[in-house]
């Protein structure tokens, strides 16, 4: 069970949450904060792993909370989902680790997908106790994660959850399990920041997530096709055929 | 005759009205109106101007005199240097004069009415012509050549009874000249405050068609999620979310007017994954764009009212199998945004509906005319099978900055 502490001043906005994730079966709320101090002495006294925390609260903010509580002082840092009305604390949250950002009014579908990040990162923080969360498995060289702003919310991808890249112009679409995303990127560029090990380019105009490969096919004219585990089909340009060869032979 | 007052024109209440007209593109800014030079003051009246203009004029003179002396009066030694003295100092005389009057006293000529040209500028321009012909002399005693040695005041008579009338000439000139500029002044500051004016009124309207969309598209999503409240909770929860969404992008935008394609199809796509909630499924949705057009500018909220109407019109009336296609490919210099839906064609309605179907289209009509003026086209044409196309065409136009998105990476 992953102990939860919600965070809001608003009694109505605690209570959505709390009425929706009664319905996430690993979430056990242990308590609600109104305010920071109370926010503070009840992270102290329960030490949860995840923190539903709105960015505006009497007292201090969200942030403010979130600086007190890295500090140390109160022991292990839990996780910290915001929630807020506003998008543009998105980035700073983003820098200080936060698992998610959700923009109220969010759905069911939202609030789960952002438990189940919580969920993966806390795994992943049990199993490697040392090391500040995802930052430790390619030494920090290389992107786990992506903020932006899509259709109206604050997206926090996590890479592995891409599925592959595409290439418009002066912008990529980035392809998840669900949906697609259009950013204003260059391929180049974004190549540069995904590890080499979990992503590999194969075609001018398209990058693709190893993890979602099922095979690479030869079409009947000669050309190869990279298949996804979802069935989708990506050609694939000679030149970048050496590359993934020599991955199908080490894996 | 009694001209408007320089200082008292139309162009200081303007002043406050013209704030250059930008328009921001989400960081980009585009000067659609160029900014109109302050006409108050032509460029060419600068002192140097004036008084290197007029000692031009006297050096002319002073070469056709010289000329015509070593023709014709050969019995007169003259140097070409003191000729040109005498004539240039004359004209620069009367150059400094004329910036005076321009400095000192041109409001007055331009708005003097003939009881003050004939009570102060005639007794004015005498007084100024003996006062220019008296430093001259005074400046050149060595003339009259030729003649015995006269006194100060015999001189000064002599050269006044050969150019008095020269002198008057020039102030009268000059005085015309001066009053002929106040006229140009004028019709420029009411050009410019004419182009002013047209830009705020072009601006108000767009400002005020762009207002008019969002309460309509508003309220209507609005009773949809009321509708969906008594009947499925969840589907309503999304629903809003969806119109927060959309809410939030808006009001982010502000009044900007022109927004990067980009922009556009991301709304146009919440807005479509929206009506598809609505229409669970019965309507095929295609979208394609050339993704080299991501960057240029439409005007915003140009999308939303033709697909509103497609589904109201077309699409609302057809149990299954309903099509929607946006397109947007680039022709030459310009865009072209064709959405084709499928329906009942473009039959005659009945009255209250057929009033209704065309406030969003008259809105993105209009606003395209404001800012395209006649450099655009709005169809709509029936196909085969009561499918309705509507083809916007635009120029193609880019914003000079690429618009600054939030994205970063982290571990």
């Amino acid at each position: 069970m992953i102990h939860t502490v919600l965070a809001d001043d608003e009694v109505l906005a605690r209570q959505k949450l709390r009425q929706l994730l009664r319905d996430e079966p690993e979430i056990d709320v242990v308590g609600e904060g109104m305010t920071a101090a109370e926010t503070i002495d009840l992270v102290r006294a329960t030490k949860p792993q995840l923190l539903f925390l709105d960015i505006q609260m009497p007292g201090m903010d969200g942030f403010d909370i979130a600086t007190e509580l890295c500090s140390g002082k109160t022991g292990p840092t839990p996780h910290i989902i915001f929630t807020t009305a506003h998008d543009q604390y998105a980035l700073r949250a983003f820098e200080i680790h936060a698992v998610d950002y959700l923009l109220k009014p969010f759905t069911r579908e939202r609030l789960s997908s952002a438990v189940e990040h919580a969920r993966r990162e806390i795994l992943l923080a049990d199993q490697q106790p040392a090391t500040n969360g995802a930052a430790g498995r390619n030494g920090g060289r290389y992107t786990t994660r992506i903020v932006f702003k899509s259709r109206g919310r604050i997206v926090f991808l996590p890479v592995s959850d891409i599925r592959w890249i595409s290439a418009e112009e002066n912008y990529v679409r980035i392809s998840t399990q669900t949906e697609t995303h259009l950013l204003r990127e260059t391929m180049a560029r974004l190549e540069e920041k995904l590890d080499p090990e979990m992503f590999l380019r194969v075609h001018r105009s398209s990058i693709v997530n190893l993890q979602h490969v099922k095979e690479v096919r030869t079409e009947t004219d000669g050309e190869y096709a990279v298949v996804l585990v979802n069935g989708e089909k990506l050609t694939m340009s000679r030149g970048y055929r050496s590359r993934i060869n020599e991955w199908l032979t080490h894996s | 005759m009694v001209l408007l007052p320089v200082n008292c024109s139309l162009y200081p209440a303007l002043k406050e009205l013209s704030d250059p007209i930008c328009i921001e593109t989400g960081g980009a800014r585009l000067n659609l109106f160029p900014a109109v030079r302050d006409p108050r003051v032509p460029r060419f009246l600068h002192p140097v101007a004036f008084v290197g203009a007029f000692t031009l004029l006297g050096m002319l003179f002073a070469l056709q005199e010289w000329v015509s002396l070593h023709s014709w009066n050969n019995h007169i030694y003259i140097t070409l240097r003191l000729v040109m003295a005498a004539w240039c100092v004359h004209y620069s005389l009367w150059g400094v004069i004329c910036w005076l009057l321009w400095w000192r006293l041109r409001r007055s000529i331009q708005t003097a009415d003939f009881f003050s040209i004939v009570t102060r500028f005639l007794p004015l321009s005498v007084a100024v012509s003996v006062l220019e012909e008296m430093i001259w002399v005074s400046i050149f005693p060595q003339l009259p050549l030729g003649l015995p040695r006269m006194t100060y005041w015999h001189r000064v008579v002599f050269h006044l009874d050969a150019e008095l009338v020269d002198n008057l000439v020039i102030f009268w000139s000059a005085f015309f000249f001066l009053r002929g500029v106040g006229y140009y002044q004028l019709y420029r500051e009411t050009e410019y405050a004419a182009v002013q004016l047209e830009t705020q009124f072009a601006n108000a309207q767009l400002r005020a068609l762009r207002m008019q969309l969002n309460p309509h598209f508003l309220f209507n999503t609005m009773n949809s999620i009321s509708s969906l409240m008594q009947t499925d909770i969840v589907a309503a929860d999304r629903m809003l979310e969806q119109l927060c969404s959309l809410l939030r992008i808006t009001l982010e935008r502000g009044d900007v007017q022109l927004i990067p394609l980009s922009d556009e199809m991301e709304f146009i796509e919440m807005y479509l994954a929206m009506q598809d909630r609505r229409f669970t499924g019965r309507v095929r949705q295609e979208i394609s764009v050339e993704p080299d057009l991501y960057d240029a500018l439409v005007p915003a909220m140009l999308l939303q009212p033709v697909i509103e109407n497609a589904y109201t019109h077309g699409l609302s009336r057809l149990e299954q199998n309903g099509l929607i296609v946006v397109d947007v490919r680039r022709q030459n210099d310009r865009l072209v945004i064709s959405v084709v839906n499928s329906g009942l064609g473009l039959r005659p309605e009945p009255s209250t509906v057929e009033e209704r179907r065309g406030v969003g289209l008259a809105n993105v009509k209009d606003r395209m005319q404001l800012h395209y003026g006649s450099n655009q086209a709005f169809n709509i044409e029936e196909l085969t099978h009561g499918k309705v196309r509507v083809s916007i065409t635009l120029p193609l136009q880019f914003s000079e900055r690429p618009t600054e998105k939030l994205t970063g990476y982290g571990v």
